[in-house]
This record gives C-alpha cells, sequence and structure tokens, in this order.
C-alpha cells in the first residue's frame, strides 16, 4: 500500500521526497492511506502525447487522472475486497507544465505541485466538473484538503478549480 | 494561471499504466520502454559465437594424435573438395593450397616435406585454400572475404558515426578513460564523486526483436542503439574511510513497447552500501541495502541525495550518450583492429 512514484523526465529537477512527503499529507487528511496510486511525473511533450490519445487534445496539460474505478460516487471510497482492488488509480503530473506556469506567476512549484495532485486525487475519487454542481463539489472538496493541509503545513494553498474558468471541457 | 482541465473518462484497462502494474520499485523489471524505439541491430550482427584460435606449439603425442584425426578429416576434405573447388588461378608463393583449415601444427607437418626429407603426408594437389603472403600466418579465401567484408562496414559504421569525439557531460565532470571502463570525475565542496561504467554488454539483447517489430520500414532509417551501462556512483567525503556506493542501472521494462507504456525511472537504484575508500574490489562483507524491499521514503531521499551531487535524470540521459557513442567508437576500433589481425602484420 502506497505511492509509486515514477519521474520520467529530465526537464524539470524534481525533489521526491518532498513530493511524496506532500501527497502522503493528502492521502492522510483524505483517510485513504489504505489504496494505491501512481504518480508519473512527465514532461510537455509526454503530457501532450496522452491527452492527444485519451481526450483528443492536442496540447500539454498540467494533470491527468486515470481512476481505477470508474462510478466512483464522489466521497465515497471504493468497496475494496480483494488486495488488488486498493487501487485507485493513476496521476499523470505535466511537471514541466506546471514548472511553466510557476514561472509565469511567480509561485511556488512545489506547493503548485500539491494543488494539481490535491486535484488530480479528486478526480480519482469520483470528482469532476463537467456541470456546475459537479465544480462545486469538487472545489468544496479542494477546499478542505488544502485547507487542512495548510493547518499541518502552514502553507497557503488554494484548490486548483478556484482558478479554472467554469466552462465545460 | 493554470489551465482548465478536466479529468478524462476512466478507462483503466484502455490505458497501458496503472498503479497495480507500476510495479513497486525492485521488481525486477525487463525490456524498457524507453530505448525501445532507439535501439537498431548493427549492420554486422554482433552474435554471440565466440571462436578463439589459439596458435601454440602442440606436444610431441598430442600433435601426432591431432595429426590423425586431421588426415582422417583431410582426406574426406581433400575428396570432397577436388571436385567441388575450383583450382586458384594463382597462388601468391609456391606453397600450394595444401594446408587450409587447419591449426598452424598441422600446417607445419604438412610442410615438412617440401623443407626436409620426408614425404609429403599430403599430396601437394589436394585442394585445401590458402595464401601466404611469407609473414608466417595463415591467410585463407575466407581471410580475405572477411577482410573486405570488414571494410565495408568500417565504413558504414563511419559514415554514421555521429562524432568523432566524445560528447561532453554538463556540470563539470572529468572524463577518464581506460578501454571499456570510464569513470566520470567531479568534486563538490570536499567531496569527491565518481561514476563508474562499462560499455561491454551496455546493449539491451532486444535488438532484433525491435528490428522484427519494426519491420522493413527500418530499412532506410535504423532505429539507434543505444548503450545503457549499469553505473556505479561512490561518494567521498574528506575524512571519511569509507565512501557511500550506489550501484545503479537504467531499468528495462518487461511489458510492452508500444506507446505510452514506459512505466520505469529513467535511472534506478539496486543497492546501496559504504565500502572502504579507494579500494577497487566491492567488499561483500560491507552491509549492501538493497531496494527491493526498500521504504520508498527512504528509496526518494537516496535519489534526491544523488540528484544534490549533480546525478539526476538529466545526468543519466547524457550518460546513456556518452556511453554509447563510446561504445560505437570502441566498436570501430575493435573492427579495425579485427581487420589488421585478420590481414598481414
Amino acid at each position: 500500500m502506497g505511492v509509486v512514484l515514477r519521474n520520467l523526465q529530465h526537464v524539470v529537477p524534481l525533489r521526491r521526497a518532498r513530493l511524496r512527503k506532500n501527497v502522503e499529507i493528502v492521502r492522510h487528511i483524505l483517510g485513504i492511506q489504505k489504496f494505491d496510486m501512481s504518480i508519473i511525473c512527465v514532461d510537455n511533450p509526454k503530457m501532450q502525447r496522452i491527452n492527444n490519445i485519451y481526450r483528443k487534445k492536442n496540447m500539454a496539460t498540467d494533470v491527468l487522472s486515470f481512476p481505477f474505478y470508474e462510478d466512483l460516487r464522489p466521497g465515497k471510497l471504493p468497496c475494496a475486497v480483494h488486495r488488488d482492488e486498493y487501487n485507485l488509480g493513476d496521476i499523470f503530473l505535466g511537471v514541466e507544465y506546471v514548472m511553466q506556469q510557476c514561472k509565469e506567476t511567480s509561485c511556488d512549484f512545489h506547493g503548485t505541485l500539491t494543488v494539481v495532485l490535491a486535484h488530480g486525487i479528486c478526480h480519482l475519487l469520483g470528482y469532476r466538473h463537467e456541470t456546475e454542481e459537479e465544480w462545486d463539489e469538487m472545489f468544496q472538496r479542494e477546499n478542505y484538503i488544502l485547507s487542512e493541509f495548510n493547518k499541518l503545513t502552514g502553507s497557503h494553498l488554494e484548490p486548483l478549480t478556484k482558478r479554472c474558468t467554469r466552462q465545460v471541457t | 494561471m493554470l489551465q482548465t482541465f478536466d479529468v478524462f473518462p476512466a478507462c483503466p484497462r484502455m490505458f497501458p499504466v496503472q498503479s497495480s502494474k507500476l510495479k513497486p520499485r525492485g521488481y525486477r523489471v525487463l525490456p524498457h520502454v524507453f530505448a525501445a524505439h532507439r535501439y537498431r541491430s548493427r549492420r554486422w550482427s554482433r552474435g554471440v559465437v565466440v571462436v578463439v584460435v589459439v596458435v601454440r606449439p602442440v606436444p610431441a603425442a598430442a600433435m601426432l594424435k591431432s595429426f590423425a584425426r586431421a588426415m582422417n578429416v583431410a582426406a574426406r576434405v581433400s575428396n570432397r573438395a577436388t571436385a567441388a573447388r575450383a583450382p586458384r588461378a594463382a597462388e601468391p608463393l609456391a606453397r600450394s593450397a595444401s594446408c587450409g583449415p587447419f591449426t598452424r601444427s598441422v600446417w607445419m607437418l604438412c610442410h615438412s616435406g617440401s623443407h626436409g626429407g620426408r614425404p609429403r603426408l599430403i599430396p601437394s594437389k589436394s585442394l585445401l585454400p590458402s595464401a601466404s603472403c611469407g609473414c608466417g600466418g595463415l591467410h585463407t579465401d575466407g581471410d580475405k572475404a572477411f577482410t573486405e567484408f570488414l571494410s565495408d562496414e568500417i565504413k558504414e559504421e563511419k559514415k554514421i558515426q555521429k562524432s568523432k569525439t566524445l560528447p561532453k557531460m554538463s556540470g563539470g565532470w572529468e572524463l577518464q578513460l581506460n578501454g571499456a571502463e570510464a569513470k566520470l570525475i567531479r568534486s563538490v565542496s570536499g567531496e569527491k564523486v565518481t561514476v563508474t561504467f562499462n560499455i561491454n554488454n551496455s546493449i539491451p539483447p532486444n535488438m532484433e526483436e525491435e528490428e522484427a517489430e519494426q519491420g522493413q520500414k527500418a530499412e532506410d532509417s535504423e532505429p539507434e542503439i543505444v548503450s545503457t551501462p549499469n553505473f556505479v556512483i561512490e561518494v567521498v567525503k574528506q575524512g571519511t574511510k569509507n565512501s557511500l556506493v550506489f550501484d545503479c542501472h537504467f531499468p528495462e521494462d518487461e511489458i510492452g513497447h508500444s506507446e505510452g507504456e514506459e512505466e520505469s525511472d529513467i535511472f534506478a537504484i539496486r543497492e546501496v552500501s559504504f565500502q572502504p575508500d579507494g579500494e577497487a574490489d566491492w567488499h561483500e562483507t560491507s552491509y549492501t541495502l538493497n531496494t527491493d524491499s526498500l521504504d520508498w521514503a527512504l528509496y526518494d531521499h537516496l535519489m534526491d541525495f544523488l540528484a544534490d551531487r549533480g546525478i539526476d535524470n538529466a545526468f543519466a540521459d547524457e550518460l546513456m550518450e556518452l556511453s554509447t557513442a563510446l561504445e560505437h567508437q570502441e566498436y570501430i576500433k575493435f573492427l579495425e583492429d579485427l581487420s589488421s589481425f585478420i590481414k598481414c602484420h
């Protein structure tokens, strides 16, 4: 049980220990420590390829989630029986993309990575933002996660959904 | 502003990389997709058949035995060869084609007739192809063809050689070469970091498979061979007797090679141990931390430790490039040496 972390890119120097620590805090806040998940850090070309293959959007992006449970009700943890089922899925982190955004907005890279990861994990847990109701629900959850994270770490992170437009993509 | 995005509809079965498939570090994963499309087979197949020809004096008894055996073989060969082979138009020397595929000991016996009073054991007109330039070495038609072949191969390999000089590692690494072994050395703030690798057996063995997969389209654009050697990192701190040693490698994934299936880190630590500083041999008595069953957080700290010393994914990529160039350089040199060895000195 844990987080499998893979760094497949060489563009952005990554502090693996810090990234893992932040993910573990988020997992603790959500009470999902017993579930596996993987985080794969990739560069822009790779992210663009995946985005194009699976979403038909030929552009790089910051995060893509691939939930193990397809029809999870938001906020409900999966009812896993077998060991293999204790798996939430995979998150592809576009670390190069995030780094570029951080440079443009003068944001802390690892803080932003945590925000993006919290968003990705919410997707693994069934949250979506295709309608306004879904968007609100996801925002509330992200807001909760990050406010707890801020309390524990003294950070000042804000949900990604707050910064996103409400436009359904 | 971060871009608006949404989640991709869940399709764990469609998507090749799943947590369940992403093995915890330490699972020995095989062929790495990363390099999958970079491999190409050499124009000259680098098979694994090793032939060692040893030319040395043979004790008399052994020589007689081998001679008797050789005679039987020679008789069979010459009977067949007489009919099969056309006589050569010109022989470089008077020694006629009587001692082709035999070792030097047999060759001497064959020739004893012409030098001394002993009768020839094999008639001079038997067709064992040979040619000699008087250098004392054996030259056959096969050798000649081999030399020509090598000459073409060397030309081709030189044509595709990217540069005659080795690529430079960024970060102020000093390169030391000793045959197939290379060392990269860097000193930073009282610490000396040495990265050692050997180019022998550093090319993954799945080139043929790759070639088959790519089929004929690879005819014009051959996939590149990439050397991915294991490498050892030694970190020496001032005033300490032991160096911290990391045994690293470029992992290879065992599952498919199609797009998007790569799943391993670019490089991975296999073992960590303390070793007495300055000693070349690995002390098996030193406790060795195997990363197979290591706590992931500890592993991440070890990777960060290396990254702080300039050994990260970017370094690993450059190391791969350097090793590939060095391997190719040594390969061409080997072909040249081979050609010289086969030709007259």
